[in-house]
C-alpha cells in the first residue's frame, strides 16, 4: 500500500518534471531572505495618516517611531492611505520609489481565511505552534501550517524542477546560511556556500599539482571509496564525497566570475548577496537555468531593546538590498531575479516595556525587475484596539497568507500551474491554480 | 559578531599548508628508516595483575567516547582496569573543575598589564571566555562533568551573539560554571538555577521585566515564559514514558500548554533583576556573579494559573511565585522522557528506542530511589543503559555523529596536548568558522541543531534523525577535515594569539609501534574507533601508511586519515 503511494507519487513527480522542463523559459532565480526571530514589521511598514498614525502610537506606547523621522512613501493604497517606512530604510525608499521594490501588508501563517469569531470561540483551525519560533520559522518555509515536516517550498521546486540545471553536484538550491528548509526537498538539498573566497573550500592541497597534492587525492579517494556498513556512516562518507565533487566544479566556475563594479558594505547580509551577484555571474558555467538562494539575516527576537536593534539592523538589510539591485543591474540580470523577505511572524504591537513580544501577520519586502514596484500589496490591517484583526496584545492577524504570497513567486518562477498544490498544498483554500488573475499581481508574468 | 577571525584563519592555513609541505619533503628526504621501535622490557613486572582483554580495551574506549571529551591510551586502559561503575563513582566524586578562576586569573593577567599590546583590542577580553574553556575542557579530570554540562549547554542555551553576553567573559563562564555545578546535582536546582543566572536573563529577556501596566498598555515578556516550557522542561506536547507524543481522539499531539499559560507563567517571571549591592529594578548594569534578585513592587500580583491544574495563591512574593513555578514544571510527568532523550542524544546515540528512554525517565523520576530529579542517576542511566552498552553492530542504527567541537577537544586530549607555558590556548575561531560551531555560541535558543532534524535521502526513508548532521554540510565537512590536517599534520594546533605559547601534540606512543602498520592502526582503532573501524577502511588506510616510511610522518597521516574517516565521524 504505502509503496504504491509511493512509486505512483514518484511517477508523477517525473512525468511534472519533464513538463516542467519543457516549459522553462530563461533564466530566472529566487533569492528568500529570512529575518530570523520575528522582525517587528510593524515598525518597518507604519501608518503616516494622522488618525491612524495615533492609532499606531497609541497602541505601540514607547515602541512608536516619531512620525516625523518615517520615510514616506509615494502614492496611496487603494483604500487611500499613505505608509512611511522605518527612518533607517532610505535605499529600500528608493527601491520603491523608482519601482524596483514593492511591500507586502500583514503576511502571515494560516490554515483558512482569517475569522475573528471563529477564533474567539475557538472553532478556527489554526496554524501549529502560533507564536513559537521554532514552529512559525518553519512553517514560513515549508508553507505548510497544519504538520511539522522538513521538506520546504524551495526544495519541493527542486524536486520538481532541478532536473532543467545540468547534474554536476551543484544544488539548484544554494545557501548562504547552512542547512534549511526552505531548500530541502524529497531529493535536493541545498549546497551551503560561503560569504567569503570562492564560497567553497577544498580540501587542502587536494589534486593541486603537486607531488603532495597527488599523493592526498590518493589519501581521500581511497578513503573515501570503502563501501561503509553502518546508515549514518553511509551518509558522512557520501556527504564528504559529494562535497569534494561539487567544490571541484563550484571554484572552478566561480574563478570565471567577473569582477564586480558595484560597492558592497562589509556586513554579513550585503557580503552574503555579493556573493550571491558573484553566482549568479556564473550561472551559465554552472549550467543553471533555475536557481534558488537562501540567506539568512539573525537576530530579530526583539523582545529587548527593540528600537535600538532595528535601528541597527534595519540600516544593513536596506543597504543590502540596494547594493544587491545595483550589483543585478550591473550583471544585465535584474529581470532574471526576484528577491523576498520571510520572517518567523510579526510582533505584538504593545510594548511589553522594553521590546515586543511573538505576533503572527507581518510586512514584507519584493524586489526585482519583473516587481511591478511602488506599491502595498495586501490589506493593512486598520489599526485600532478594537480591530477585528488584534487577537490579543495587540497581534494582528495576517490579511494574507504564505500560500499567496509564496504562489506568486513560484509561479514567477516557473512551477506550472497544475503544479502549484504540489508546491504549496495548502494553496487552493485561498487561490485557485489556473486562475484568470494571479494570487497577488505583483509579479509581471 | 564583533570578532573577526578572517585574517589570522587565512595566516593559520597558509602557515599550515607551510609545514605540510615542509615536512612532506623531510618525509621525502627521511625515506626508509623505518625504525622508533624500543626495545621490549628484558625483564617482566612482578606478580603481574590480569591485563584488560582486547575486547575489554575496546569497549572502554567505546564508553569513553560517549562519557568523555576524549581518552587516551592510559586513560582507556585505566578504565578497563577498574571497570565502568567503579570510572564512574570516581568521576562524580572529583571536586569541579570550573572556568571562572581561570577567567580571572585571565583578568588579572590583563590588569597586570600582560596584553598592554592589546589593550585597544576587546577581542582579547571576548577570548577570555574562549579560552578557558578549552584550557579546562582539555586538562580537566572531571571530564564527564565538563561532558554533561556540555550536553546541558546545549539544551538550556544561551549564546555569545547578544552583545551583553560577548564583551563580559564572566557571564558566560559564571553560566557554564552553574551547569557543572548543577550537572550531578538535581534537576530542580538546576533549572532555578537556569531560570535566575542573569545571562538567561539577558539572552531570554526575562530580566528587568515588569508586572503588566494597564495606563502605559505593557505586559510581562513572555520570552522565556515559553521556552522554558518549549526547550527545558517539558516541551511541545504531552508525552508518554517512554518519550513517544500522546495523541488526542482526533489523532494529534496533544499540547502542552496554551498561549493563556505562557502569559500565566510570564507574570511568574517577573520582578527579576540583577543582584549585587547596590541593586535595583530596571538596573541596566549586568552583573553576573549572583544570581539575579527578585523585587517584589514590580512582581506580577494576583493568582497565577499554570498548565489548568495549579493555582498560584495571591499575595506571595516573587519567589515564592518562581519556584512554585519552578515545581510545576520540574513534576509535569514531561520532563524526565522529554529531558532524559535529549541527554541521550547528546550523549549515545540520536534514534534511542522508546524503551531506552523509558528507562532513563524512570531514573529521572527516581522510581528505584525515591529521589526524583537526581542528575548522578540520569547521566548513570544514560550512559550504562543495556543499549548503549551492547555490542557494537553496524549494520543497526544506533550511533551518532559526533560533533565538530567533540571532535577537536578529543583530538586535544587523546594525543597530549601541552604547551610550554602549560596553558592549553585556543580560542576555537577557526574550528567555529568552519564548523558553524563553538560551546555557548549557537545562532539561536534553538541550538546549533534541532533534537528531530532528519537529513533527506536514506534516513528519511529509514525515519531516523541525525541532529548532528544540520550543520554537517560541505564546507564543515571540509572544512574540519582541513583542520584535523593542520593540527596533526602540519602542527598548527591552536589558534590563540601571542602573548599566548602555541599547543603541541605528542605522538610518541605511536611513533613506537610505526614500524608495524598493522600494529598502529590497532592503537588507532581502539583509542579513536573503539574496535568499529570497517576492516575495508582499515585497509584502504594501511594502503596509504605503507607507501609513507617515515614513522612521524606514518603517525601523523595515520591519524589524520582515521579522523578524518566516516568510521571515526560516526561512532555507534
Amino acid at each position: 500500500m504505502a509503496a504504491a503511494t509511493t512509486s505512483s507519487c514518484l511517477l508523477q513527480l517525473g512525468l511534472a518534471r519533464s513538463a516542467a522542463a519543457q516549459s522553462a523559459p530563461g533564466y530566472r532565480a529566487l533569492v528568500c531572505v529570512l529575518l530570523a526571530g520575528g522582525n517587528d514589521s510593524y515598525n518597518m511598514l507604519v501608518p503616516v495618516d494622522d488618525d491612524q498614525y495615533n492609532e499606531y502610537a497609541g497602541i505601540r506606547s514607547d515602541l512608536a517611531l516619531p512620525k516625523a523621522e518615517l520615510l514616506t512613501l509615494p502614492g496611496t493604497t487603494a483604500d487611500g492611505r499613505h505608509y512611511g517606512l522605518h527612518p533607517g530604510m532610505p535605499e529600500l525608499q528608493a527601491l520603491y520609489t523608482n519601482g524596483d521594490a514593492a511591500m507586502i501588508a500583514s503576511v502571515g501563517t494560516l490554515l483558512e481565511a482569517f475569522d475573528a469569531e471563529a477564533v474567539a470561540a475557538g472553532t478556527a483551525k489554526l496554524p501549529l505552534g502560533l507564536f513559537s519560533h521554532a514552529d512559525q520559522i518553519n512553517q514560513w518555509q515549508t508553507a505548510v501550517p497544519d504538520a511539522r515536516i522538513a521538506k520546504g517550498w524551495g526544495g519541493r521546486i527542486a524536486d520538481l524542477l532541478g532536473d532543467v540545471n545540468v547534474q554536476n553536484g551543484v544544488s539548484m538550491n544554494i545557501s548562504l546560511s547552512g542547512s534549511n528548509v526552505f531548500q530541502s526537498g524529497d531529493s535536493i538539498g541545498e549546497y551551503a556556500i560561503e560569504a567569503s573566497g570562492d564560497g567553497a573550500q577544498g580540501i587542502s592541497s587536494y589534486d593541486d599539482g603537486t607531488d603532495w597534492g597527488a599523493f592526498k587525492k590518493r589519501m581521500i579517494d581511497d578513503l573515501l571509496a570503502v563501501p561503509q556498513q553502518h546508515v549514518l556512516r553511509r551518509e558522512y562518507a557520501r556527504r564528504f564525497r559529494a562535497a569534494i565533487d561539487a567544490q571541484a566544479v563550484f571554484v572552478e566556475a566561480m574563478q570565471a566570475a567577473p569582477a564586480l563594479q558595484t560597492p558592497f558594505s562589509e556586513g554579513n547580509f550585503s557580503q552574503s548577496l555579493r556573493q550571491i551577484a558573484r553566482v549568479i555571474s556564473v550561472r551559465d558555467v554552472l549550467g543553471a537555468t533555475r536557481q534558488t538562494f537562501f540567506v539568512t539575516v539573525g537576530g530579530w527576537d526583539h523582545h529587548d531593546e527593540v528600537l535600538d536593534n532595528q535601528a541597527r539592523m534595519l540600516p544593513a538589510v536596506s543597504r543590502g538590498l540596494g547594493e544587491f539591485r545595483d550589483a543585478l543591474v550591473e550583471l544585465g540580470v535584474f529581470d532574471e531575479v526576484t528577491t523576498f523577505t520571510t520572517s518567523d511572524f510579526g510582533r505584538t504591537m504593545t510594548s511589553n516595556g522594553k521590546g515586543s513580544d511573538h505576533g503572527w501577520g507581518g510586512h514584507h519586502v519584493v524586489m526585482g525587475g519583473n516587481v511591478i514596484g511602488g506599491q502595498i500589496y495586501g490589506d493593512y490591517p486598520e489599526l485600532s484596539p478594537a480591530s477585528p484583526f488584534d487577537v490579543g496584545r495587540g497581534i494582528y492577524a495576517p490579511t494574507t497568507s504564505v500560500d499567496e504570497y509564496f504562489a506568486e513567486l513560484a509561479l514567477w518562477f516557473g512551477v506550472p500551474t497544475s503544479d502549484l498544490a504540489t508546491v504549496l498544498p495548502n494553496v487552493r483554500t485561498f487561490y485557485a491554480p489556473g486562475s484568470a488573475s494571479p494570487p497577488m499581481g505583483f509579479l509581471a508574468p | 559578531m564583533p570578532h573577526d577571525a578572517t585574517s589570522r584563519r587565512t595566516t593559520g592555513r597558509r602557515l599550515a599548508a607551510a609545514m605540510a609541505a615542509t615536512l612532506w619533503l623531510a618525509a621525502c628526504g627521511g625515506g626508509g628508516s623505518g625504525g622508533g621501535n624500543p626495545s621490549p622490557p628484558t625483564t617482566p613486572p612482578t606478580a603481574p595483575p590480569a591485563p584488560p582483554t582486547a575486547a575489554e580495551l575496546d569497549d572502554a574506549a567505546r564508553f569513553a567516547a560517549t562519557a568523555s571529551f576524549g581518552m587516551d591510551h592510559d586513560g582507556i586502559e585505566a578504565m578497563a582496569e577498574s571497570g565502568i561503575d567503579a570510572w564512574l563513582d570516581a568521576q562524580f566524586a572529583l571536586p569541579v573543575t570550573r572556568h571562572l578562576p581561570i577567567v580571572d586569573a585571565l583578568i588579572a593577567r590583563r590588569n597586570a598589564g600582560e596584553f598592554t599590546a592589546y589593550e585597544q583590542d576587546i577581542e582579547y577580553l571576548i577570548m577570555f571566555r574562549r579560552l578557558s574553556w578549552w584550557h579546562a575542557t582539555i586538562t580537566a579530570e572531571d571530564t564527564l562533568r565538563q561532558r554533561v554540562a556540555f550536553a546541558l549547554s546545549e539544551i538550556f542555551v544561551v549564546s555569545d551573539n547578544v552583545d551583553a553576553l560577548v564583551i563580559d567573559p564572566v557571564s558566560l563562564s559564571g553560566y557554564y560554571d552553574m551547569l557543572l555545578d548543577n550537572a550531578f546535582g538535581n534537576f530542580r536546582d538546576l533549572l532555578r538555577d537556569v531560570t535566575l543566572h542573569p545571562a538567561m536573563g539577558i539572552y531570554l529577556s526575562h530580566v528587568n521585566n515588569r508586572k503588566s501596566d494597564p495606563a502605559a498598555n505593557t505586559f510581562p515578556d513572555e520570552n522565556y515564559a515559553r521556552e522554558v516550557m518549549q526547550l527545558f522542561s517539558i516541551g511541545l506536547f504531552e508525552l508518554n514514558i517512554d518519550g513517544t507524543v500522546q495523541t488526542g481522539t482526533d489523532g494529534q499531539p496533544i499540547p502542552t500548554y496554551s498561549n493563556t499559560d505562557i502569559r500565566e507563567f510570564a507574570k511568574i517571571f517577573t520582578g527579576l533583576s540583577y543582584g549585587g549591592s547596590g541593586a535595583y529594578f530596571g538596573n541596566p548594569w549586568p552583573g553576573f556573579r549572583e544570581p539575579m534578585r527578585m523585587f517584589d513592587n514590580w512582581h506580577e500580583p494576583g493568582e497565577k494559573h499554570l498548565l489548568g491544574s495549579t493555582v498560584v495563591p495571591a499575595g506571595q512574593t516573587g519567589m515564592q511565585d518562581v519556584e512554585a513555578g519552578i515545581d510545576v514544571l520540574f513534576n509535569h510527568p514531561n520532563t524526565g522522557p522529554f529531558i532524559g532523550r535529549q541527554l541521550i542524544q547528546r550523549l549515545v546515540t540520536s534514534n534511542p528506542s522508546p524503551a531506552y528512554v523509558e528507562r532513563v525517565a524512570r531514573a529521572f523520576n527516581g522510581d528505584a530511589t525515591g529521589v526524583r530529579g537526581d542528575m548522578r542517576a540520569v547521566v548513570r542511566a544514560v550512559l550504562t543503559d543495556p543499549e548503549a552498552r551492547s555490542a557494537p553492530a553496524p549494520g543497526a542504527t544506533f550511533g551518532k555523529l559526533r560533533e565538530p567541537v567533540v571532535r577537536y577537544a578529543a583530538l586535544l586530549r587523546q594525543f597530549g596536548a601541552r604547551s610550554d607555558d602549560d596553558f592549553i590556548a585556543n580560542t576555537g575561531y577557526f574550528l567555529q568558522g568552519v564548523s558553524r560551531q563553538h560551546p555557548l555560541s549557537a545562532p539561536s535558543v534553538f541550538n546549533f541543531f534541532l533534537p528531530a532534524h532528519m537529513p533527506q535521502g536514506e534516513l528519511t526513508t529509514a525515519d531516523l534523525v541525525a541532529p548532528e548532521f544540520q550543520i554537517a554540510t560541505s564546507n564543515a565537512i571540509i572544512g574540519l577535515s582541513n583542520l584535523i590536517d593542520y593540527a596533526v599534520v602540519g602542527d598548527f594546533v591552536t589558534d590563540a594569539p601571542e602573548p599566548f605559547l602555541p599547543v603541541s601534540l605528542d605522538f610518541s606512543d605511536y611513533i613506537a609501534v610505526a614500524g608495524s602498520v598493522n600494529d598502529l592502526l590497532d592503537r588507532l582503532d581502539r583509542v579513536l574507533t573503539a574496535g568499529t573501524m570497517d576492516p575495508a577502511t582499515r585497509m584502504a588506510i594501511a594502503g596509504i601508511l605503507n607507501d609513507v616510511a617515515d614513522p612521524n610522518y606514518r603517525v601523523r597521516i595515520g591519524i589524520y586519515l582515521v579522523m578524518i574517516s566516516p568510521d571515526y565521524a560516526v561512532r555507534y
